[in-house]
């Protein structure tokens, strides 16, 4: 389950450009095959590695199911970089 | 089919940031082969002008749509709703579509998003190359399938120039001559005696010369 705080909204107003504030973190969105990537995320989860929070994943039936429009709708919410996987 | 090519995005930009609202539509059949106008690349184009609006601090309202064609009324009753509640209109089609559109929404501003280029057929993946001018007296029959109204870069009827130099038009290594291309289907048809007849001047009222062309079916 993902908290309400880590979920990535629709952007709420314009954005302007700003200084990259102190300890700004990018925020990455990794899509993955069920098949091959997110089963290796999951083999690495019960090996008890970690990955950093500002990275999310998104787990596909397959990297072929993977759209452009998924990328850009990405980019259109804020995040800052896509992860392909699989 | 109908060949066009995306027009450069800050051309698109400049045409539609003015407007609160745009629906960004697509049209679904020859421009969607080529990969420059169908539903798809709507959606595409609709996100990334959003995207352009945040980086500008424009506050647009992109939507995206499209229906299988917008040359024909019937194709547009699945879209009344959004395009009647569009304040403008930017259209992948070819520019049928945007002047079809244009005169069916009177008072919507319609943008054409594509620059129409030729009709052409799919060589290959990705690849399209122009074969008619629809010219409206079809040669074809006589000179071996090749069209010279199209592929020779002069128009020629009883070609070739002297400038055909191994197989290649005089304006470019890249383009083959297409009274080479004539000669060589009529040789392999068997017809190469045919060359040697002179064809008339054409009738080129049949062509543009005679204004904008339309036909008529009788009976509907
Ligand atoms: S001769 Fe005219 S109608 Fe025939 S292919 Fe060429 S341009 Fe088209
Ligand atoms: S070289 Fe061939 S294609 Fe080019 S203008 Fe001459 S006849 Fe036409």
């Amino acid at each position: 389950m993902t908290a309400e705080s880590e979920k990535i909204e629709e952007p709420k107003g314009l954005e302007t450009p700003q200084d990259i504030p102190d300890g700004w973190q990018a925020n990455i969105i990794a899509f993955a095959c069920h098949y091959c990537a997110f089963a290796a995320a999951d083999l690495a989860g019960v090996m008890r590695l970690s990955y950093p929070a500002n990275v999310k994943v998104v787990r596909l039936p397959c990297t072929g199911k993977l759209d452009q429009i998924y990328l850009l709708r990405a980019f259109e919410r804020g995040v800052d970089g896509v992860f392909a996987a699989g | 089919m109908i060949v066009g090519e995306q027009k450069p995005f800050d051309e698109v930009w400049e045409m539609v940031k003015g407007h609160k609202q745009l629906t960004v539509f697509g049209c679904n059949t020859c421009v969607a082969v080529c990969h420059q106008g169908g539903n798809k690349e709507a959606e595409i184009l609709a996100s990334l002008l959003k995207m352009r609006a945040t980086q500008e601090g424009v506050d647009i309202e992109i939507v995206d749509g499209g229906i299988e064609r917008q040359c024909e009324h019937p194709f547009f009753e699945s879209a009344q709703e959004v395009l009647k509640e569009s304040e403008a209109v930017l259209s992948l089609a070819c520019g049928i579509g945007v002047q079809f559109m244009a005169q069916k929404y009177k008072t919507t501003p319609i943008y054409p998003a594509l620059n129409t280029t030729f009709l052409g057929d799919v060589q290959e993946d990705g690849y399209f190359t122009e074969k008619c001018q629809a010219c409206g007296d079809c040669v074809l029959g006589v000179t071996g399938g090749v069209c010279p109204v199209t592929r020779c870069c002069k128009r020629l009827f009883n070609g070739p120039c002297g400038g055909s130099t191994n197989g290649k038009c005089e304006i470019s290594k890249d383009i083959d001559c297409a009274w080479q291309l004539v000669v060589d289907r009529l040789e392999a048809l068997g017809k190469i005696k045919d060359y040697e007849k002179i064809t008339p001047v054409k009738d080129w009222s049949k062509d543009r010369a005679g204004g904008p062309r339309s036909f008529k079916l009788e009976g509907f």
